[in-house]
């Protein structure tokens, strides 16, 4: 017989006298299961039932003190945008922060044909969810919420557009209140004076409408010298306003803006 | 009891088929092709249709109870997608298995290879033609229906080993000499515990079986015989706790290691046409067939089909309790496989038949299951 040459198994403790447990037990564990989820499977049929639905709260998991319930997302979780198209400024400074430049500004209904309204756009086939956006949003309305169902059916469903993240706004997700505070630039806006020619152009597309366009003094001109032909008027820039955002600077024609220490 | 028959049904079928056909020929062909021959013919054509139709949708649907049964077992919920409650599913997956390719190992031989999942499926199909599923719902009855069954259902083996030894793999060579061990091994019990319900029923037709257990179910008095049986139909199935032959663990997928595509496809099916085939054989040698007490409300017995519809009820009830087992113990050793089977089961099913003659002799009524005789 083969188990003349096998070391016989340890034989399970509790059977030693009752071979017939070996295979009694099971079977009545078995059926115990089987009655416990006849009814209902433990299993959460997950795109249909979720851990978020009341039935399956309780609290149980603790994150920094604070009790959660499971299922429960921590509020500082950082999921899809959200975007106030009413409060952005289009001032770009977030697709300027995005490491991964998955951002980009797009035209959105509201703005002057002029001065059309840009908004991000973002596609989550690049983001990389570190948030750099919304801590560099300084009117607050890009944030990131607890959504975090990304699957789609096409690769340009991943691309979510202003008024898509727009709907997310409006669907009152908690916003990731975790936002690093901004410091002021130590840079400002400076001016190169004899090379403005007092265009408007940044006082025109500056978002937070900081920059205003004062008269200065038209010299008068000495014998045999041209006056350069220009706007009398140079813009001056409120500091306290201005979120060092550069659009001035990108727009100016004659590139008089700089970055700058004032003395 | 419908009037009906599965033949009486293919007749009527056959007959009026015919008719309308002949409509559109010459008299002479007209005449022939009513004839009582082409009649016969067709019938046995759309008589071999319907048994095939019927026996494979229910071998799906045995798929389909299966994986539902386990997955309440191990607390999950099984297939439910495709279809209502996963019905669909497994013809979703036979379609896939369908689209495969078949490849041959180069080193096989080919003609085993190919003819084994083939013969193991049409084998196993074959024994549909004689179980019956109700009255009148058969193929042949023959004096020794039991014992033929029995006979093609012990062929596999034979098949399996073909199959196994075809595809030149230590891993299918090794799984097939261990199911020839096994079903051999455990023939012996199985074909003892039958004794005891021929001894019990006096005649090997298992329609006969059935009408003897109008009294009482033959498990009562051969409870013994019924775990005998259970136990040799679960170890003739490879189900767990018995399928050393395809241990995933020691033997890649056993003796259809090699097998791929509609290949493995005939395997499993034929795999759960046996299955259907030892739940039907138990629920006809020991659980009444057809029949229901007499204390049953003759409502639930007295629709049309009732026969096959209880028929049906039992043996997936019996398939449930293969899949409790399944789903309760672990694999055993070789060892300890030919031992329960020679040692513990052989002499187990030895002492049923004696408990079936005592039975006989004494005309011993057990309490279980006892109805007024109806007579004949």
């Amino acid at each position: 017989m083969a188990e003349s040459g096998a070391q016989a198994p340890a034989p399970i403790p509790g059977t030693e006298q009752r071979p017939l447990l070996w295979v009694t037990r099971p079977l009545a564990t078995a059926a115990r299961q089987f009655a416990k989820s006849l009814w209902r499977p433990s299993t959460i049929i997950y795109p249909f039932e979720r851990l978020e639905d009341p039935k399956f709260r309780g609290e149980v998991a603790v994150a920094s003190g604070k009790p959660i319930g499971v299922g429960e997302i921590w509020d500082n979780y950082r999921g899809v945008h959200a975007l106030n198209i009413n409060t952005c400024i289009s001032c770009n400074l977030c697709a300027f922060s995005c490491p991964d430049v998955c951002i980009e500004m797009v035209t959105v209904p509201g703005g002057d044909p002029k001065h059309p309204k840009k908004c991000p756009q973002i596609d989550y086939g690049k983001c990389s969810f570190c948030g750099f956006c919304s801590d560099a949003c300084p009117e607050g309305c890009l944030s990131m919420t607890t959504r975090y169902e990304l699957s789609v059916h096409k690769r340009e469903d991943m691309v979510y557009s202003p008024a898509r993240m727009f709907e997310v706004f409006k669907s009152k997700l908690p916003m990731n209140p975790i936002r690093v505070e901004r410091p002021k630039n130590e840079d400002q806006i400076l001016l190169d004076p004899p090379i403005c020619i007092g265009c408007n152009a940044c006082s025109r597309d500056c978002p937070t409408q900081c920059i205003t366009m004062l008269d200065i003094p038209k010299p008068t001109p000495k014998p045999g010298e041209k006056l350069a032909k220009r706007i009398w008027k140079e813009p001056v820039i409120n500091d306290s306003d201005c979120v060092r955002c550069g659009t001035c600077i990108s727009v100016c024609p004659k590139d008089c803006l700089f970055w700058g220490t004032r003395q | 009891m419908s009037s009906a028959s599965l033949f009486s049904v293919s007749d009527t079928i056959a007959a009026w088929l015919l008719a309308h056909i002949a409509y559109v020929f010459p008299p002479p062909v007209k005449g022939w092709l009513t004839s009582g021959d082409v009649v016969l013919g067709l019938t046995a054509l759309i008589f071999s249709a319907i048994l095939l139709g019927a026996s494979m949708i229910n071998v799906i649907v045995l798929i389909w109870w299966e994986r539902k049964l386990l997955g309440r077992f191990m607390d999950r919920r099984g297939a439910m997608h495709v279809g209502f409650a996963g019905l669909l599913q497994n013809f979703a997956d036979g379609l896939k298995l369908f689209r495969k390719d078949t490849v041959r190992p180069t080193q096989a031989d080919e003609l085993g290879f190919w003819l084994s999942p083939t013969a193991y499926l049409v084998t196993s199909l074959v024994i549909f033609a004689i179980l019956p599923i109700s009255t009148g719902w058969n193929g042949g009855s023959l004096p020794l229906t039991l014992l033929l069954a029995l006979v093609i259902f012990s062929f596999a083996p034979l098949f399996i080993f073909l199959g196994a030894w075809a595809s030149n793999n230590k891993y299918a060579l090794i799984g097939g000499m261990r199911s020839a061990a096994q079903m051999i091994a455990y023939e012996v019990p199985i074909l003892l515990a039958v004794v005891a319900v021929v001894v019990l029923a006096g005649s090997f037709d298992l329609t006969t079986i059935v009408m003897e257990q109008r009294n009482y179910w033959f498990w009562a008095p051969l409870f013994l015989a019924l775990i005998v049986f259970l136990t040799g139909m679960l170890a003739e199935m490879e189900r767990i706790p018995f399928d050393l032959p395809e241990a995933e663990a020691e033997l890649v997928e056993g003796w259809n290691t090699e097998y791929g595509g509609m290949l493995f496809a005939f395997f499993m099916l034929a795999d759960y046409v046996r299955y259907l085939v030892g739940s039907i054989l138990v629920v006809l040698l020991f659980l009444g067939g057809w029949t229901l007490p007499s204390y049953v409300p003759s409502v639930l017995t007295s629709f049309p089909l009732a026969g096959i519809v209880w028929f049906m009820v039992k043996v997936y009830l019996v398939f449930g309790v293969f899949v409790w087992v399944r789903a309760s113990l672990p694999r055993m050793r070789t060892d300890q496989l030919l031992r329960l089977g020679w040692m513990r089961m052989v002499p187990l099913a030895l002492l049923s038949v004696i408990l079936a003659a005592l039975v006989v002799a004494a005309h011993c009524l057990p309490v279980l299951g006892c109805v007024p005789s109806m007579g004949g």
